[in-house]
C-alpha cells in the first residue's frame, strides 16, 4: 500500500532518462566533438552545395588539453582571412582519439576530411590504405618538403610517396632545477655521460631528501628508454626483429639501475613519483617531454630546459614524437582538396600561435622566424631536431614494444636481472609479432 | 481472473521504453560482439573474414599472442576478485551496521561521506591514492616516517601493490553496498529484535541468528554484483601501477582493449571479452546455488 506512490514517481523517472538518453543518441553525430569548439561546428554537414556558398573542411585533432585553444586560435584566423573555404575545427578528447577515428573512417560516416596524426602512426594507416598521398595537394598548394624538419618528412614518405605535413616535434628534453643547479655549485648544464654523471652526483643531498635524477620505472621510459639505447649505438627494431636486449641496450638499464643502487634515485618509484619530487624541489633534473612545461610555469618552478645529454658511447640521438596533417582516404572532392592545400600553406607560415602552446614547430620558414627564435623554451627543444628519431616503422609496433614496459620496470625496481627481463621482454614481442 | 486485454496491452506499453532501451543498448551489442568475435576484425580493414571459431581457439592455444594475453591477464583479475569480493561485502555489511547504530541525525550525514568518493571519476580517485601511496613524496610513507617507520613500496611491490589497489576499490566504490544493506537491515522487523531480547540473545546472537538469515536475499545480491564489478577491474590498476611490478597487477580488461584499440584486433578481443563474460555467468549461477542450496537445507 505504502510503495504505491513511490512506483509511480520510479517509473516517471525511468521514463524521463530513457527520454534523455535517446535524445542524446539522435543527436550523436555533433555530441562528440569535444569542448572547445562550440558555434565553429554548426552545419558542418550541409556541404559545398548551397548557392556557391563556401566550402567546409572537417577537421579533427585530438587537442583536448591546454593545447586546443591554440590550434582553434589559428583556424578562427585562417576561416576570418579568407571568404572561399571554413575549416570546422574538432577536438577529440585525447585517450580516445585513435579510437573515434577508426571508427569514423571505418564507417566512413561523419568522417573528417583532415586530421592531426602522430607521425608513428602514419605508416599503419598507410598499410591500411586509409590515407592519401599528399604530393599533389601539396605541389599545387605551393608546399615544399624542404621547409619543413626533415625527420618526420622523411618518416611519413612511404615508398616515395608523401603522407603526412608536420606540424610540429616534441623530443624527450631535459628539465632540470635552477636553485638546486645553483646551490650544488653547477655552472654548465651537463651535455655528456661524464658530466651528468658528475653533476647528479653533487646534486644528491640526503640530508635535505634531494635527489640528483630520480628514476621513473614507468612512463615516460616510453621516451627514455629508446633514447639511450639508440645513443648507446642499439636499435629497438634490426630491421626483421626486436632487439631491445643487446648489450647496448642493457648497458643503459644498468646506468639507471646504478644511480637507484647509489642513492642518487630513490628506490620504488611509481607512476609519476620523479614529477611529484621534481615539483616539490626534491629532484633537481628529470627528462620528460615538452608538454610538461605548463605544468612546472603554474607550479611556479624556477626550471632550465635544455636537450638531453649524450649518455650512450655512440651518437646522439632522442626519441620524439611528432603532430603533422594527413588526409583520409575518402576525401575526393576537388575543392575540399585544394581548400585543404589552402589551409595548411597557411599553417606553414602563420603557426606561430602553436609555438605559444609550447610545441617546436616543425615548418623552417617559422623556426628560422625572429618571432620563434625569441621563445626560448621552444627553441632549445628545437635544438634536437637534427638528431631526432621516431619509433620504429613496424606495423603494430605499439603492442610488439608493450611488454618492454612491463620487463624494464622489473628491471628498474630490482625484480629481475637486466639480462634476463630483456631477454623475456623479446621473447614475449616475438608473440606479438606473429 | 485473467486481466483483460487492454490491461495488458498497458502493461506492455508500460516496459516498452525500458525494452527498447534494452535491445538498443544492451541485446544488440552483446549479438554484435558475438558476430564480431566469429570474424578476422580488423577495425581499418574493409573486408572482415569469417574465420568460425578461430579466435576462441587461438585463444585456447598455449604459445600464441592472445593465450597469453588472456591467461596472464584471467591470473591478475582472479587475484583481484578473490581479495576483493569477501572484503567488499564484509565491510559494506560492517559499514552499515555501523552507520545503522548512529543518532537518527547523524545517520544520514555518515551515509552521504561513505557514499561520496562513489560518485567520483576515475582519474579524480586515481589523483587522490597517488598522492597517497606516492612512496618517496606521499601522505602514507610520510606517516609512518613520523612515527619512525620504513616506508612501503605501496604501488611497487606485490603484495603491497594488491592491497593499495584494493584498500583504492574499498574507498571508491563501498558506498554502493553499504547503501543496499542499511535498507536491507532496515526491512528487519524490530518485533524480532524484541523477542529475541525477551528472551536473553546478546548482540552476537541476534546479529547471527536475526540479521544474517533475513537479509540473505540481500547478501547474495551484493555477493553477485560485487563479483562481476570485480571482474571489470579495469581503472584502478591503469591508472595507479600501470600493470606493474613488470605485468603481475595487468588485468584482463587492460588486456583487452589493448588488443581491441592498440592492435585494432576487434575480433579477438570480442572473443576474449566473450569468454570472460561467460566466466562471469558461470560464477554468478555457482555463487546463486551454492547460497540457496544452503538456505533450503536450514529450513
Amino acid at each position: 500500500m505504502k510503495k504505491k506512490p513511490f512506483n509511480w514517481l520510479t517509473l516517471f523517472l525511468m521514463v524521463t532518462a530513457l527520454a534523455v538518453v535517446l535524445a542524446g543518441c539522435s543527436g550523436g553525430g555533433n555530441s562528440n566533438n569535444g569542448g572547445a569548439d562550440s558555434g565553429t561546428n554548426s552545419g558542418s554537414d550541409t556541404g559545398s552545395g548551397s548557392g556557391g556558398k563556401k566550402t567546409e573542411i572537417l577537421f579533427w585533432s585530438p587537442f583536448s588539453g591546454a593545447d586546443g585553444p591554440f590550434m582553434k586560435k589559428i583556424v578562427d584566423k585562417y576561416n576570418g582571412s579568407q571568404d572561399k573555404y571554413k575549416v570546422n575545427f574538432v577536438i577529440q578528447p585525447n585517450g580516445e582519439y585513435y579510437k573515434q577515428l577508426d571508427v569514423a573512417l571505418s564507417t566512413a560516416k561523419e568522417s573528417p576530411d583532415l586530421v592531426i596524426m602522430h607521425v608513428d602512426q602514419v605508416p599503419t594507416y598507410v598499410s591500411k590504405g586509409q590515407l592519401i598521398a599528399i604530393d599533389e595537394l601539396a605541389s599545387a598548394a605551393g608546399i615544399s618538403k624542404a621547409d619543413y624538419a626533415e625527420a618526420p618528412v622523411e618518416y611519413s614518405t612511404i615508398d616515395g610517396k608523401w603522407y603526412s605535413i608536420p606540424l610540429d616535434i616534441h623530443p624527450l628534453v631535459m628539465y632540470y632545477n635552477k636553485d638546486l643547479f645553483e646551490k650544488a655549485g653547477i655552472t654548465e648544464v651537463p651535455t655528456n655521460r661524464e658530466q651528468f654523471d658528475a653533476a647528479v652526483q653533487k646534486l644528491t643531498d640526503k640530508d635535505a631528501g634531494v635527489y640528483g635524477y630520480v628514476v621513473p620505472t614507468l612512463w615516460p621510459q616510453q621516451f627514455i628508454f629508446p633514447t639511450l639505447v639508440w645513443q648507446n649505438g642499439g636499435e629497438l627494431w634490426n630491421g626483421s626483429d626486436v632487439a631491445y636486449n643487446s648489450p647496448e641496450a642493457a648497458e643503459m638499464v644498468d646506468w639507471l639501475r646504478g644511480m637507484i643502487d647509489s642513492g642518487i634515485s630513490p628506490a620504488n618509484v611509481q607512476q609519476d613519483g620523479e614529477n611529484t619530487l621534481f615539483l616539490q624541489g626534491k629532484n633537481a633534473i628529470q627528462f620528460n617531454g615538452p608538454w610538461m612545461k605548463s605544468q612546472f610555469d603554474e607550479a611556479g618552478l624556477n626550471y632550465g630546459v635544455a636537450p638531453v645529454p649524450q649518455i650512450g658511447k655512440a651518437k646522439q640521438a632522442v626519441y620524439a614524437g611528432s603532430h603533422g596533417f594527413a588526409i583520409p582516404k575518402n576525401v575526393t572532392d576537388e575543392n575540399v582538396t585544394a581548400g585543404i592545400g589552402d589551409f595548411l600553406k597557411y599553417v606553414s607560415s602563420n603557426s606561430m600561435d602553436w609555438a605559444e602552446s609550447g610545441q617546436a614547430l616543425a615548418s623552417k620558414p617559422m623556426l628560422e622566424s625572429e618571432a620563434f627564435k625569441a621563445l626560448e623554451f621552444q627553441s632549445s627543444v628545437a635544438e634536437a631536431f637534427p638528431y631526432v628519431q621516431f619509433a620504429p616503422n613496424v606495423l603494430n609496433w605499439g603492442t610488439i614494444v608493450e611488454p618492454v614496459w612491463g620487463e624494464l620496470n622489473n628491471a628498474l625496481l630490482g625484480k629481475k636481472d637486466t639480462q634476463a627481463a630483456l631477454d623475456e621482454a623479446v621473447e614475449k614481442s616475438r608473440q606479438a609479432m606473429k | 481472473m485473467r486481466p483483460s486485454l487492454l490491461s495488458r496491452f498497458t502493461s506492455f506499453l508500460f516496459i516498452t521504453p525500458y525494452l527498447a532501451a534494452f535491445c538498443l543498448f544492451l541485446l544488440f551489442p552483446i549479438l554484435y560482439g558475438i558476430f564480431i568475435s566469429l570474424h578476422n576484425f580488423e577495425l581499418l580493414s574493409t573486408e572482415h573474414d569469417f574465420v568460425g571459431l578461430r579466435n576462441y581457439i587461438d585463444i585456447f592455444t598455449p604459445g600464441t599472442y592472445t593465450n597469453s594475453l588472456f591467461f596472464r591477464g584471467l591470473w591478475a583479475t582472479i587475484q583481484f576478485v578473490l581479495f576483493s569480493v569477501p572484503l567488499l561485502i564484509v565491510t559494506g555489511l560492517g559499514l552499515a551496521l555501523l552507520v545503522n547504530a548512529l543518532p537518527r541525525k547523524l545517520r544520514s550525514l555518515f551515509r552521504t561521506v561513505f557514499f561520496v568518493p562513489y560518485a567520483l571519476s576515475a582519474s579524480v580517485m586515481a589523483v587522490i591514492w597517488l598522492m597517497m601511496f606516492d612512496t618517496n613524496a606521499g601522505f602514507l610513507n610520510g606517516l609512518l616516517a613520523k612515527l619512525s617507520l620504513t616506508g612501503v613500496p605501496w604501488l611497487t611491490d606485490v603484495p603491497w601493490a594488491w592491497v593499495s589497489l584494493i584498500v583504492t576499490t574499498l574507498w571508491w566504490t563501498i558506498g554502493f553496498n553499504m547503501i543496499i544493506f542499511v535498507n536491507a537491515l532496515n526491512e528487519v522487523p524490530d518485533d524480532y529484535y524484541e523477542a529475541a531480547s525477551i528472551d536473553g540473545a546478546g548482540a552476537w546472537h541476534k546479529f547471527a541468528h536475526i540479521t544474517l538469515p533475513s537479509i540473505r536475499p540481500v547478501m547474495l545480491f551484493v555477493m553477485i554484483t560485487s563479483t562481476i564489478a570485480s571482474f571489470n577491474i579495469y581503472a584502478q590498476p591503469f591508472l595507479l601501477t600501470r600493470g606493474g611490478p613488470g605485468d603481475t597487477t595487468k588485468v584482463l580488461l587492460m588486456n583487452v582493449l589493448d588488443q581491441a584499440f592498440i592492435r585494432k584486433e576487434l575480433g579477438s578481443a570480442s572473443a576474449m571479452a566473450i569468454l570472460m563474460a561467460l566466466l562471469i555467468i558461470i560464477i554468478s549461477i555457482v555463487q546463486f546455488k551454492l547460497t540457496t542450496g544452503r538456505k533450503e537445507n536450514a529450513s
